[in-house]
Protein backbone atom coordinates (compact mmCIF):
# COMPACT_ATOMS: atom_id res chain seq x y z
CA UNK A 1 0.00 0.00 0.00
CA UNK A 2 1.10 3.63 -0.60
CA UNK A 3 2.11 5.79 2.22
CA UNK A 4 3.10 9.36 2.35
CA UNK A 5 4.77 11.34 4.75
CA UNK A 6 2.52 13.32 7.62
CA UNK A 7 4.10 15.82 10.08
CA UNK A 8 1.08 17.11 12.75
CA UNK A 9 2.46 19.91 14.88
CA UNK A 10 0.59 22.04 17.50
CA UNK A 11 2.14 25.05 19.25
CA UNK A 12 3.40 22.65 22.08
CA UNK A 13 5.19 20.94 19.62
CA UNK A 14 5.64 18.07 17.15
CA UNK A 15 3.05 15.47 18.08
CA UNK A 16 3.19 12.82 14.62
CA UNK A 17 6.26 12.46 11.99
CA UNK A 18 5.87 9.26 9.95
CA UNK A 19 4.24 7.56 7.52
CA UNK A 20 0.72 7.20 6.57
CA UNK A 21 -1.85 5.35 4.16
CA UNK A 22 -4.79 7.63 5.07
CA UNK A 23 -5.81 11.12 6.99
CA UNK A 24 -9.34 11.85 6.91
CA UNK A 25 -10.81 15.04 8.68
CA UNK A 26 -12.89 17.96 7.98
CA UNK A 27 -11.79 21.17 5.72
CA UNK A 28 -13.45 24.19 5.61
CA UNK A 29 -15.59 23.07 2.50
CA UNK A 30 -16.10 19.56 3.63
CA UNK A 31 -15.06 16.38 4.98
CA UNK A 32 -11.63 15.16 2.87
CA UNK A 33 -9.18 12.20 3.51
CA UNK A 34 -5.70 12.78 1.94
CA UNK A 35 -3.66 9.24 0.80
CA UNK A 36 -0.58 9.15 -1.22
CA UNK A 37 -0.53 11.20 -4.37
CA UNK A 38 -2.58 13.64 -3.40
CA UNK A 39 -2.65 16.99 -5.66
CA UNK A 40 -1.23 19.91 -3.88
CA UNK A 41 -3.64 21.30 -1.90
CA UNK A 42 -4.14 24.09 0.60
CA UNK A 43 -6.90 24.68 3.27
CA UNK A 44 -8.13 25.58 6.31
CA UNK A 45 -9.60 22.85 8.49
CA UNK A 46 -11.79 23.14 11.40
CA UNK A 47 -12.46 21.85 14.14
CA UNK A 48 -13.29 18.08 14.27
CA UNK A 49 -11.80 14.55 14.77
CA UNK A 50 -8.86 13.41 12.52
CA UNK A 51 -8.46 10.18 11.69
CA UNK A 52 -5.30 8.29 10.75
CA UNK A 53 -4.84 5.11 8.97
CA UNK A 54 -1.04 3.71 9.51
CA UNK A 55 0.60 1.20 7.54
CA UNK A 56 0.53 -1.73 10.12
CA UNK A 57 -3.09 -1.17 9.81
CA UNK A 58 -4.10 0.36 12.89
CA UNK A 59 -6.37 3.63 13.37
CA UNK A 60 -5.13 6.74 15.27
CA UNK A 61 -7.32 9.37 16.20
CA UNK A 62 -6.87 12.76 17.50
CA UNK A 63 -8.66 16.21 17.37
CA UNK A 64 -8.50 19.15 15.48
CA UNK A 65 -9.00 22.68 17.07
CA UNK A 66 -8.54 24.31 13.78
CA UNK A 67 -5.19 24.50 11.76
CA UNK A 68 -3.96 24.52 8.43
CA UNK A 69 -3.20 21.59 5.98
CA UNK A 70 -0.89 21.54 3.32
CA UNK A 71 -0.39 19.02 1.40
CA UNK A 72 2.77 18.92 -1.04
CA UNK A 73 4.80 16.75 -3.21
CA UNK A 74 7.29 16.17 -0.39
CA UNK A 75 4.63 15.44 2.75
CA UNK A 76 1.59 16.48 4.14
CA UNK A 77 1.79 18.92 7.20
CA UNK A 78 -1.19 20.11 9.58
CA UNK A 79 -0.15 22.61 11.46
CA UNK A 80 -2.74 23.89 14.20
CA UNK A 81 -4.02 23.09 18.12
CA UNK A 82 -3.74 19.16 18.30
CA UNK A 83 -4.17 16.77 20.51
CA UNK A 84 -4.27 12.86 20.89
CA UNK B 1 40.02 41.14 69.64
CA UNK B 2 37.81 38.35 70.91
CA UNK B 3 34.08 40.18 69.28
CA UNK B 4 36.07 40.85 65.82
CA UNK B 5 36.64 37.08 65.43
CA UNK B 6 33.04 36.32 66.73
CA UNK B 7 32.25 39.12 63.90
CA UNK B 8 34.38 37.16 60.99
CA UNK B 9 32.77 34.36 61.93
CA UNK B 10 29.40 34.99 61.63
CA UNK B 11 30.02 36.99 58.25
CA UNK B 12 31.71 33.75 56.78
CA UNK B 13 28.46 31.36 57.74
CA UNK B 14 26.06 33.94 56.31
CA UNK B 15 28.28 33.81 53.16
CA UNK B 16 28.70 30.68 53.11
CA UNK B 17 25.28 30.00 53.27
CA UNK B 18 24.27 32.51 50.24
CA UNK B 19 26.79 30.20 48.54
CA UNK B 20 24.41 27.31 49.09
CA UNK B 21 21.57 29.04 47.64
CA UNK B 22 23.22 30.71 44.72
CA UNK B 23 24.54 26.52 44.35
CA UNK B 24 21.47 25.10 44.56
CA UNK B 25 19.28 27.44 42.27
CA UNK B 26 22.33 27.44 39.55
CA UNK B 27 21.46 23.03 39.79
CA UNK B 28 17.40 23.64 39.54
CA UNK B 29 18.84 26.41 36.45
CA UNK B 30 20.86 23.75 34.57
CA UNK B 31 18.37 20.81 34.99
CA UNK B 32 15.59 23.16 33.45
CA UNK B 33 17.87 23.75 30.51
CA UNK B 34 17.51 20.98 28.30
CA UNK B 35 14.20 20.96 28.65
CA UNK B 36 14.01 24.57 28.12
CA UNK B 37 15.77 23.86 24.51
CA UNK B 38 14.19 20.81 23.74
CA UNK B 39 10.86 22.84 23.67
CA UNK B 40 12.41 26.23 22.29
CA UNK B 41 13.42 24.11 19.20
CA UNK B 42 9.86 22.28 19.04
CA UNK B 43 8.24 26.02 19.00
CA UNK B 44 11.27 27.32 16.47
CA UNK B 45 10.15 24.67 13.85
CA UNK B 46 6.22 25.02 14.64
CA UNK B 47 6.48 28.52 13.67
CA UNK B 48 9.13 28.16 10.76
CA UNK B 49 6.61 25.46 9.48
CA UNK B 50 3.82 27.73 9.75
CA UNK B 51 5.95 30.60 8.30
CA UNK B 52 6.76 29.38 5.40
CA UNK B 53 3.07 28.44 4.64
CA UNK B 54 1.52 32.04 5.24
CA UNK B 55 4.94 33.56 3.16
CA UNK B 56 3.71 32.06 0.48
CA UNK B 57 -0.26 33.27 1.47
CA UNK B 58 0.86 36.54 1.47
CA UNK B 59 3.20 36.41 -2.21
CA UNK B 60 -0.02 35.67 -3.77
CA UNK B 61 -1.66 38.74 -5.21
CA UNK B 62 -4.96 38.06 -4.09
CA UNK B 63 -4.05 38.21 -0.70
CA UNK B 64 -3.14 41.75 -0.93
CA UNK B 65 -6.85 43.06 0.18
CA UNK B 66 -6.61 40.93 3.36
CA UNK B 67 -7.08 43.11 6.71
CA UNK B 68 -4.09 41.45 8.30
CA UNK B 69 -1.97 43.03 5.10
CA UNK B 70 -2.98 46.80 4.51
CA UNK B 71 -0.73 49.10 5.47
CA UNK B 72 -1.56 50.81 8.73
CA UNK B 73 -3.10 53.84 9.62
CA UNK B 74 -1.98 54.86 12.42
CA UNK B 75 0.88 54.07 15.19
CA UNK B 76 -1.26 52.72 17.86
CA UNK B 77 1.26 49.88 19.10
CA UNK B 78 -0.10 46.84 20.85
CA UNK B 79 2.95 45.02 22.76
CA UNK B 80 3.42 41.61 23.64
CA UNK B 81 5.57 41.83 26.93
CA UNK B 82 7.81 38.49 28.10
CA UNK B 83 9.80 38.07 30.91
CA UNK B 84 10.18 35.75 33.78
CA UNK B 85 8.32 34.77 36.16
CA UNK B 86 11.08 35.46 38.65
CA UNK B 87 14.04 37.31 39.29
CA UNK B 88 18.18 36.33 39.96
CA UNK B 89 18.64 35.94 36.57
CA UNK B 90 21.38 38.77 36.09
CA UNK B 91 19.96 41.23 33.61
CA UNK B 92 17.70 39.45 32.24
CA UNK B 93 13.97 40.87 33.17
CA UNK B 94 15.96 44.54 32.91
CA UNK B 95 16.89 44.18 29.48
CA UNK B 96 13.30 43.58 28.37
CA UNK B 97 11.95 46.38 30.66
CA UNK B 98 14.48 48.53 29.10
CA UNK B 99 13.74 47.86 24.99
CA UNK B 100 9.99 48.33 25.96
CA UNK B 101 10.89 52.07 27.83
CA UNK B 102 12.44 52.99 24.65
CA UNK B 103 9.53 52.41 22.50
CA UNK B 104 6.23 53.67 21.79
CA UNK B 105 3.39 51.80 22.68
CA UNK B 106 -0.41 51.81 23.62
CA UNK B 107 -1.34 48.96 25.49
CA UNK B 108 1.06 46.01 26.61
CA UNK B 109 -0.32 42.30 26.77
CA UNK B 110 2.43 41.18 29.23
CA UNK B 111 3.49 37.50 30.05
CA UNK B 112 5.62 35.86 33.07
CA UNK B 113 5.02 37.19 36.70
CA UNK B 114 7.82 40.07 36.55
CA UNK B 115 6.02 41.45 33.28
CA UNK B 116 2.62 41.08 34.84
CA UNK B 117 3.27 42.78 38.19
CA UNK B 118 5.01 45.62 36.44
CA UNK B 119 2.39 46.28 33.73
CA UNK B 120 -1.00 45.14 35.38
CA UNK B 121 -1.99 42.64 33.29
CA UNK B 122 -3.53 39.52 33.48
CA UNK B 123 -1.49 36.91 34.71
CA UNK B 124 0.24 34.18 32.71
CA UNK B 125 3.35 32.19 33.74
CA UNK B 126 6.49 32.01 31.03
CA UNK B 127 7.10 28.92 32.39
CA UNK B 128 3.90 26.81 32.04
CA UNK B 129 2.59 28.43 28.76
CA UNK B 130 0.87 26.12 27.02
CA UNK B 131 -0.45 26.29 23.16
CA UNK B 132 -4.10 26.39 24.58
CA UNK B 133 -3.35 29.83 25.99
CA UNK B 134 -1.24 30.98 22.86
CA UNK B 135 -4.30 29.71 20.85
CA UNK B 136 -6.53 32.18 22.71
CA UNK B 137 -4.81 35.12 23.94
CA UNK B 138 -3.78 35.14 19.66
CA UNK B 139 -7.63 34.96 18.82
CA UNK B 140 -8.25 37.83 20.80
CA UNK B 141 -5.57 39.90 19.84
CA UNK B 142 -6.10 39.02 16.06
CA UNK B 143 -9.90 40.15 16.72
CA UNK B 144 -8.79 43.11 18.61
CA UNK B 145 -6.85 43.89 15.67
CA UNK B 146 -9.66 43.17 13.38
CA UNK B 147 -11.71 45.55 15.28
CA UNK B 148 -9.39 48.44 14.86
CA UNK B 149 -8.23 48.63 18.28
CA UNK B 150 -4.62 48.90 17.28
CA UNK B 151 -2.67 48.75 14.78
CA UNK B 152 0.42 47.58 14.77
CA UNK B 153 1.32 44.07 17.21
CA UNK B 154 4.63 42.80 18.30
CA UNK B 155 6.22 41.12 20.69
CA UNK B 156 9.02 42.08 23.08
CA UNK B 157 10.84 38.63 24.00
CA UNK B 158 14.95 37.73 24.58
CA UNK B 159 16.63 35.83 21.74
CA UNK B 160 18.97 33.32 23.00
CA UNK B 161 22.20 33.33 21.19
CA UNK B 162 23.89 31.02 23.56
CA UNK B 163 24.58 29.50 26.68
CA UNK B 164 26.48 33.07 27.62
CA UNK B 165 24.67 35.53 25.11
CA UNK B 166 20.86 36.66 25.66
CA UNK B 167 19.77 39.92 23.94
CA UNK B 168 16.65 41.22 24.12
CA UNK B 169 14.45 41.65 20.69
CA UNK B 170 11.22 42.86 19.22
CA UNK B 171 9.35 40.74 16.76
CA UNK B 172 6.67 42.72 14.10
CA UNK B 173 4.07 40.29 13.78
CA UNK B 174 0.96 42.38 12.33
CA UNK B 175 0.11 43.48 9.43
CA UNK B 176 2.46 41.05 7.68
CA UNK B 177 4.83 41.45 5.34
CA UNK B 178 5.02 40.20 1.59
CA UNK B 179 8.05 38.52 1.26
CA UNK B 180 9.93 40.14 -1.20
CA UNK B 181 10.96 37.00 -2.82
CA UNK B 182 7.55 35.92 -4.10
CA UNK B 183 7.25 31.96 -4.41
CA UNK B 184 4.42 31.08 -7.21
CA UNK B 185 3.34 27.47 -6.33
CA UNK B 186 0.72 25.42 -8.25
CA UNK B 187 -1.50 24.07 -5.86
CA UNK B 188 -5.30 23.85 -5.22
CA UNK B 189 -6.60 26.56 -2.39
CA UNK B 190 -9.77 25.67 -0.88
CA UNK B 191 -11.68 27.88 -0.44
CA UNK B 192 -9.29 30.84 -1.71
CA UNK B 193 -5.83 32.07 -0.62
CA UNK B 194 -7.37 34.89 1.21
CA UNK B 195 -10.22 33.14 2.97
CA UNK B 196 -7.13 30.82 4.19
CA UNK B 197 -4.84 33.57 5.29
CA UNK B 198 -7.55 35.12 7.34
CA UNK B 199 -8.40 32.21 9.55
CA UNK B 200 -4.69 30.96 9.55
CA UNK B 201 -3.26 34.28 11.02
CA UNK B 202 -4.69 33.65 14.38
CA UNK B 203 -2.74 30.08 14.83
CA UNK B 204 0.56 31.49 12.97
CA UNK B 205 0.31 34.39 15.37
CA UNK B 206 -0.10 31.55 18.26
CA UNK B 207 2.96 30.14 16.80
CA UNK B 208 5.21 32.82 16.74
CA UNK B 209 3.93 33.75 20.62
CA UNK B 210 5.22 30.07 21.67
CA UNK B 211 8.51 30.18 19.95
CA UNK B 212 8.87 33.25 21.57
CA UNK B 213 7.95 32.55 25.04
CA UNK B 214 9.82 29.09 25.21
CA UNK B 215 12.88 30.81 23.80
CA UNK B 216 12.84 33.72 26.52
CA UNK B 217 12.51 30.85 29.06
CA UNK B 218 15.43 29.08 27.62
CA UNK B 219 17.37 32.77 27.51
CA UNK B 220 16.21 32.66 31.63
CA UNK B 221 17.30 29.72 32.91
CA UNK B 222 20.41 30.02 30.79
CA UNK B 223 20.79 33.40 32.17
CA UNK B 224 19.57 32.60 35.75
CA UNK B 225 22.60 29.92 35.38
CA UNK B 226 25.25 31.86 34.65
CA UNK B 227 24.33 35.19 37.16
CA UNK B 228 24.12 32.09 39.79
CA UNK B 229 27.78 30.59 38.83
CA UNK B 230 29.11 34.22 39.21
CA UNK B 231 27.46 35.42 42.50
CA UNK B 232 28.61 31.87 43.51
CA UNK B 233 32.31 32.66 42.43
CA UNK B 234 31.43 36.04 44.25
CA UNK B 235 30.99 34.46 47.50
CA UNK B 236 33.70 31.75 47.64
CA UNK B 237 36.40 34.82 46.93
CA UNK B 238 34.62 36.29 49.54
CA UNK B 239 34.75 33.28 52.18
CA UNK B 240 38.39 33.17 51.34
CA UNK B 241 39.36 36.92 51.88
CA UNK B 242 37.00 36.77 55.78
CA UNK B 243 38.84 33.34 56.04
CA UNK B 244 42.29 35.01 55.88
CA UNK B 245 40.93 37.89 57.78
CA UNK B 246 39.33 35.73 60.35
CA UNK B 247 42.45 33.73 60.92
CA UNK B 248 44.84 36.29 61.38
CA UNK B 249 42.67 37.58 64.26
CA UNK B 250 43.06 34.82 65.77
CA UNK B 251 46.87 34.58 65.30
CA UNK B 252 47.00 38.09 66.70
CA UNK B 253 45.01 37.37 69.96
CA UNK B 254 47.05 34.30 70.24
CA UNK B 255 50.29 35.70 70.34
CA UNK B 256 49.18 38.53 71.90
CA UNK B 257 47.54 36.33 75.18
CA UNK B 258 51.66 34.56 74.76
CA UNK B 259 53.33 37.40 75.30
CA UNK B 260 51.10 38.59 78.28
CA UNK B 261 52.05 35.40 79.73
CA UNK B 262 55.73 35.79 78.72
CA UNK B 263 55.54 39.36 80.25
CA UNK B 264 54.05 38.21 83.76
CA UNK B 265 56.20 35.47 84.16
CA UNK B 266 59.47 37.29 83.49
CA UNK B 267 58.61 40.32 86.79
Amino acid sequence: MRTFLLNISSPDGKLFSGEAVMMTLRGIEGDLAVMAGHVPFITSVKPCDVKLLLPDGTEKIGHSDGGLLTVAADGVTLLGSFHW
Amino acid sequence: MGANIKALKTRIRSVDSTLHLTRAMGLVASSKIRRANEAMNGGKQYAAAFGSVVDLLTACPECAHSPYMKKPEGERTCLIVIAGDRGLAGGYNANVFRLVAEMHYDRIVPIGKRACDRYKGEFFSSEDFNGVQATNMARKLCAAYMAGEFDKLGIVSTKYVSMMTQEAMVTWVLPLERPEQAEKVAAVFEPDEESILNTAVPDYVAGILMRCVRESFASEVAARRMAMDSAGKNAQSMIDELQLQYNRARQGAITQEITEIVAGAGE
